[in-house]
């Protein structure tokens, strides 16, 4: 309605003097997005919502400062700032190179953990942007992962007598697809019945995990043949497995999976920005009466939306498989936050190809900096540094949301099915 | 009501917004028991007055007085505790919710303090109804009744928190003819009860009807305030646009061919499963401009999204230049070529935050050259754009400026570049002109007779009878969802008006 | 909108769409004679019944009443299958598994918390502000109910749980409140928003839950002091009734008056029809001189008391414990449940009994079957909200302005 007011009194009026230019003031606002906006939004909510969380921390009588660092020295950033000149192997070969950095200091073995953590993030994250581009708002990404990763672990141990290299696809192909038929089915509720995506996902989310419960606990389908007592399933074979090409190979090597990642992103920037297929994703999701009046099946846009998404989410649970879990256990299931973190990531990365990369990173650190094994628990409670972080993605979200309004001006969102 | 001087004053009322000086120190008088018309064109400043009169607004400058006592009108409550009542241009009434409950909305009748009363509020509704002839049912819901009624609804609440100002913003913009008489009717009653009246239009001939006296705006000033009595249509269209107009479109004589389009015994369900089209046949030829008058929600629009290929009749046969397109997907049937400009440009011509290069190819782009195996091939999108916006005089825009960054008149050229580049036989234009300024008009009418002269079959779709007569080579009148009546451009306004009320038949049963 | 009303209003005892709906209740008959008390042994009884249902449901269809008749086919499907499974069931599997008061109980126990969160929603939905951070104000509600209840406990005795209540609404109210500022003032998207506060709710209530009760959990002694069952000794001796309604918590009976309080406020009183104008059609509020924020504030933070209350049911009336992120998702299904119940109290109340009774069918189910199936039939609920979402409410129309925040000229 104000848009009505607004349009009678300042667009079409030929009123008084010059004509009234709102462009100006427009074509200022998002000039300034792209060119400032983008980096200083993101950036400001960050540091504002590390600043919260060390209130957080103040509050138990622990010192900020102190944690923050130890959280730190933990993630393996520190890596790139110890710069020399190294002998270091090339991966896969025998041949020695000299580098920067110190590939075989702690802190390389610390960075590897954090990328390994960082691959499923950047899947995580594209599987809320993909959909989010087309104005839907895919809050399913954590059960996509995880029916990734249970395709992925059930193609690993079974069909063994798989070349290796056609093994390994075979897993990640499964876990993509099974992500992308998951997601489909929200995206075909939408698109047909007009069920809202929001609570469609989050209840797929717990179906995911119970059906996970039950495959991977005691006399499930999944579950491992040697030791009935333990939920667990079987290690997935040697050739379900990534090649690890950086740190050691039993003691969670960094995979070549981030590189597949990295392509995930690639593929997400070229299919939103340069394909017909984006174009329409992209119309609907700012504006579905506009994209139907210009023929565009607003209803496969909102399924493919959805299945690629859940597609990007199915892969990631299938790297993490075959790049270092190699295996699934019941307790892992509930306690899997990757899909949530990667929701996070996306929303701080506005959704652009860069700023996910960055944002996952951020995250990626973030956790593994947190996680039991890097943070000394007589500096801080690793579980109590975990839930920090969730309280450091929700302050993220909120603050970051500042800016999305502006980013779904089009799709005028209401919760009605 | 004593003769006191105006019940109602406003004196050097001044408004900025960003760019725009909307009011220009207006000074504005209302007489007890007067009907004084504001007049003006699209954008004068009539709505920025009145939503300052009704607290919507605060001025930068200038004071209200109310029966000689300065006011400050902060809010709309403020509004109404003065007695300021608004019937606004678009209606403010809850669809979900009956005429009562709506009336008494805000200050409702109680009963233990703490209920409400439905019984009261019927009551209070019944009485007023009946004391200014103004016939409503109070329990029947507000979207199952007529616009003439809702409008009936709005002077009702009004009047029920005590106005003794009523400003009506635009009245007979949703009416047809006949309503606009019982309108006219009502104002008179509550002229005579002593009620003042403020009469918002651009609309010559009724404010010379209705009004006691006349005061036009343009460009954000008061250029005079006349006795009704002494004016004459033509003064005041020359105070009001500043120079003679008449909106005559140069064309020559249509030559028609073919027929391009043919609709056959189409019937038409809508979303809430009701029949909206009946039967419907028409056809449009080659080289005509085939005009379609209403009043608006007589089917027109179900009547496009099913030739358009965005709803699917229930029966009946859509003909494109031989080909049955009735079953195709809106894809299909703006390949096979059918254009379609929209009649919400915002909400469904464009999409406002693609840029102009991305909204000019809204319908190229799944094709070579604009894509190749399913990429998009930029480099042609933009030339595309740049040739169309240099073809088509858009104005303030880049090929990658976002589309929502243009004014009115030039989005629309925007919507009219791409569908005529698409190069269709038949070209749809629903409500072509809705909301431009004058200028953006002419632009408007002039492409659409050019695509005429070019052996196109266009469809015009406007609820404007100016419009329709000045642009039309055949008028085809549709009613409750049938066509009523056909009739040559020759026709006059009252003859199409009366044919848009179908004989009067009340819609409300 | 408008057809919903016209068919309702139009509704015949021998219209297709009856038709259609007692199909559905034959396809529920179906299975339910092969249950305890009849519990028919031969499997014609709901083949037959399950067929004169899908019967039903053709018929139906056949005359245009496609939803419901779709319905009535896969109600008369499910009941023959369903059926079929009962009479291949041993006599004593069934017999553990259907108790009809243990599950009717037990429903009630499940449903409570969900009719607090839709309740919640309710509020705030109609005035316009949709809320998916119900499920983070259950959380909060039951993590600060249990928080205060532990505290209160010390001075307050018995009385606790009150200090409970309030400890818990007011930690609902002030999540709500960040809520009402960023989607009413700041008007950011009200999802991002509800997403964002979900996320802080688990993370505080976590982050606070580790730091006091992490190594031990919260004390075993809670179901001492815990929100009071109300013990109806007169009804012991009525059957059915007795065993459902003779012990429940004072919770679920406060949830009945909350009920029939929403439906009279929201519906008769002067400020129900107030909130739902401003939910409808915010600009005609305001021009009426409504305040459309101050409506809405007041909606979205009592929402976050209501709902915090049903966490603290959760929390301390229920399972006597605290554990991270415990609701699983239970504020979303209670959104589904005022989706499903087309944003009016008892039709919601209706679904989240529904939800409830899966939950406790759920529950029941591994008594008979073992715990691995057991695990299965957890996700029960879930699969029927989506349905619910899905199949029934496509055409439930919320009101008008959920979700659009309101531009003051």
């Amino acid at each position: 309605m104000a848009d009505e007011l607004l349009e009678e009194e300042f667009e079409e009026a030929p009123a008084g003097g010059e004509p009234p230019s709102p462009q100006q003031h427009f074509a200022s606002t998002w000039g300034f997005l792209g060119k400032f906006g983008g980096v200083v939004g993101p950036i400001i909510t960050t540091v504002f919502a590390f600043l919260m969380a060390g209130v957080a921390v103040a509050v138990i009588g622990k010192n900020p400062i102190k944690v923050y660092r130890a959280i730190y020295d933990g993630t393996g950033l520190n890596f790139f700032f110890h710069f020399g000149s190294y002998s270091i192997r090339l991966p896969f070969s025998t041949e020695h190179v000299w580098f920067w950095w110190d590939t075989s200091s702690p802190a390389a073995a610390n960075l590897q953990q954090t990328l390994l953590i960082t691959t499923p993030i950047i899947c995580c994250a594209l599987a809320l942007s993909f959909a989010f581009r087309c104005g839907l708002f895919n809050i399913g990404g954590q059960g996509q992962y995880l029916v990734g990763s249970y395709f992925a672990v059930w193609v690993g141990t079974s069909f063994v007598h798989l070349s290796p290299f056609m093994h390994v696809v075979f897993c990640l192909v499964a876990g993509a697809l099974a992500g992308a038929l998951y997601a489909g089915i929200a995206g075909i509720l939408k698109a047909t019945v007009g069920a809202h995506e929001v609570i469609t996902t989050i209840m797929l989310n717990w179906i995911a995990i119970w059906v996970g419960e039950w495959l991977f606990g005691q006399q499930g389908p999944l579950q491992n043949t040697s030791q009935p007592s333990i939920p667990i399933s079987n290690d997935i074979a040697t050739g379900a497995k990534l090649p690890i090409f950086w740190g050691p190979k039993l003691l969670q090597g960094l995979s070549i999976g981030i590189f597949i990642a990295l392509g995930a992103l690639v593929v997400y920037w070229l299919i939103i920005n340069r394909t017909t297929l984006g174009f329409e994703v992209r119309a609907v999701g700012f504006n579905p009466d506009a994209a139907r009046y210009s023929g565009i099946s607003v209803a496969r846009s909102y399924f493919l939306a959805m299945a690629i998404a859940g597609m990007f989410a199915g892969l990631g649970g299938a790297l993490d498989i075959t790049g270092w879990e190699y295996r699934l256990g019941q307790l892992d299931i509930p306690a899997s936050t990757i899909g949530f973190i990667g929701l996070a990531a996306a929303l701080l990365g506005r959704n652009t190809a860069i700023g996910i990369l960055a944002a996952s990173l951020l995250f990626g650190a973030l956790i593994n900096g947190t996680s039991g094994r890097q943070l000394d628990p007589t500096v801080f409670r690793p579980d109590l540094a975990g839930n920090l972080t969730i309280i450091i993605q929700g302050l993220v979200i909120l603050f970051v949301g500042l800016d999305m309004t502006r980013l779904l001006a089009g799709a005028r969102r209401k919760l009605r099915t | 009501m004593s003769a006191q001087g105006p019940i109602l004053e406003l004196r050097g009322i001044t408004k900025r917004f960003p760019g725009v000086l909307a009011n220009d120190a207006i000074d504005f008088d209302l007489e007890a028991g007067e009907v004084h018309a504001l007049l003006g064109e699209n954008g004068a400043g009539k709505s920025t007055l009145m939503n300052i009169l009704y607290g919507l607004y605060t001025p930068d400058e200038g004071e209200i007085l109310l029966r000689g006592q300065r006011i400050e009108l902060g809010s709309t409550k403020a509004a109404i505790e003065h007695g300021i009542g608004m019937v606004h241009q678009h209606f403010m009434l809850i669809p979900v919710m009956t005429v009562a409950e709506n009336i008494v909305l805000a200050s409702e009748p109680r009963h233990a303090g703490v209920l409400l009363d439905y019984g009261a509020a019927a009551g209070r509704v019944n009485e007023l109804s009946e004391r200014y002839g103004l016939a409503v049912d109070p329990s029947a819901r507000i979207d199952r009744i007529t616009v003439g009624q809702q409008q009936r609804v709005e002077i009702l609440k009004a009047l029920y928190r005590g106005a003794e100002i009523l400003v009506l913003d635009e009245p007979t913009a949703v009416l047809t003819p006949q309503e606009a008489q019982e309108l006219f009717e009502i104002i008179r009653s509550l002229e005579s009860q002593g009620k003042s009246i403020i009469f918002i239009s651009h609309k010559l001939n009724e404010v010379l009807e209705i009004a006691n006296r006349v005061s036009t705006l343009r460009r954000g000033k008061l250029v005079d305030t006349v006795s009704a009595a002494g004016a004459t249509e033509e003064s005041l269209a020359r105070m009001m646009v500043g120079r003679e107009v008449l909106l005559r479109v140069d064309k020559e004589p249509s030559h028609p061919g073919e027929p391009l389009l043919s609709v056959e015994n189409l019937v038409v369900i809508d979303d809430r499963g009701l029949e909206v089209v009946h039967d419907v046949s028409l056809e449009v030829r080659a080289g005509e401009i085939l005009g379609l008058a209403g009043v608006d929600g007589n089917g027109q629009s179900e009547l496009i999204d099913v030739i358009a290929g965005l709803r699917h009749a229930e029966s009946g046969r859509v003909i494109l230049d031989g080909e049955d397109i009735s079953h195709e997907t809106a894809r299909n049937a703006l390949d096979r070529g059918i254009g379609h400009i929209p009649e919400d440009r915002h909400r469904r011509g464009l999409v406002l935050p693609f840029t102009l290069t991305e909204n000019l190819a809204l319908h190229a782009y799944r094709s070579a050259p604009d894509s190749r195996r399913g990429f998009l091939q930029l480099r042609r999108m933009l030339e595309r754009a740049r040739r169309l916006l240099k073809e088509f005089d858009v104005r303030g825009g880049t090929p990658s400026t976002p589309a929502a960054a243009l004014s009115g008149g030039n989005q629309q050229k925007v919507v009219l570049a791409r569908e005529i580049d698409a190069d269709p036989k038949v070209l749809i234009a629903a409500q072509p002109t809705r909301g431009l300024d004058v200028g953006a008009i002419e632009f408007v009418h002039r492409r659409l007779v050019e695509q005429r002269d070019a052996g196109r079959a266009v469809f015009l779709v406007s609820l404007e009878l100016e419009e329709i007569l000045s642009l039309s080579d055949r008028i085809l009148v549709i009613y409750e969802g049938r066509i009523v009546d056909e009739f040559p451009p020759t026709a006059t306004e009252e003859e199409l008006g009366f044919a848009m009320t179908g004989g009067r038949r009340d819609r409300a049963a | 909108m408008t057809a919903i009303t016209a068919r309702v209003g139009g509704f015949r005892w021998t219209s297709p769409r009856a038709v259609g709906i007692y199909g559905i209740g034959l396809g529920a008959l179906a299975f339910w004679l092969a249950l305890p008390p009849v519990a028919a042994r031969t499997v014609l009884l709901p083949v037959f019944i399950g067929l004169l249902a899908m019967l039903a449901g053709v018929w139906a269809i056949a005359r245009d009443e496609k939803r419901v008749g779709w319905g009535a086919v896969a109600a008369g499907a499910a009941g023959i299958g369903l059926g079929f499974l009962a009479t291949r069931s041993s006599t004593a599997n069934l017999d553990s598994v259907v108790v009809w008061s243990a599950l009717f109980a037990a429903t009630l126990r499940y449903a409570t918390p969900l009719i607090y969160a839709a309740i919640g929603g309710l509020y705030c939905e109609r005035s316009g502000v949709v809320n998916v951070a119900l499920e983070g104000m259950l959380l909060t509600g039951a993590f600060f109910g249990i928080w205060t209840i532990i505290w209160a406990h010390t001075w307050a005795g018995d009385f606790a749980w009150v200090i409970a209540l309030v400890g818990a609404a007011l930690a609902g109210m002030l999540l709500a409140t960040i809520h009402a500022v960023w989607s009413v003032s700041l008007k950011v998207d009200q999802i991002i928003s509800g997403t964002a506060l979900n996320f802080l709710a688990v993370g505080i209530t976590g982050y606070i839950f580790i730091d006091k009760y992490g190594d031990s959990g919260t004390p075993g002694n809670i179901t001492d002091y815990g929100i009071p069952d109300i013990h109806l000794n007169f009804l012991s001796g009525v059957p059915l009734i007795g065993p459902i309604f003779g012990q429940l918590n004072l919770m679920i009976w406060l949830s009945f008056l909350l009920l029939i309080g929403t439906q009279i406020f929201v519906f008769h009183t002067p400020y129900g029809l107030r909130l739902r104008s401003v939910g409808e059609h915010p600009r005609a509020a305001d021009t009426v001189g409504i305040s459309v924020y101050k409506t809405r504030y007041v909606a979205v933070i009592a929402s976050g008391g209501i709902a915090a209350l049903g966490g603290a049911y959760l929390s301390c009336g229920f399972v006597h414990s605290f554990n991270e992120n415990m609701t699983q998702g239970i504020g979303f299904i209670g959104l589904a449940a005022l989706v499903f119940g087309k944003w009016r109290p008892f039709p919601t109340w209706g679904a989240t009994l529904l939800f409830g009774f899966s939950s406790a069918l759920a529950d029941r189910l591994p008594n008979a079957y073992g715990n691995q199936w057991g695990t299965l039939f957890q996700a029960l609920p879930y699969v029927l909200t989506i349905i619910a979402v899905a199949g029934v409410i496509g055409r439930s129309v919320g009101p008008a302005a959920a979700g659009r925040p309101y531009e003051k000229q």
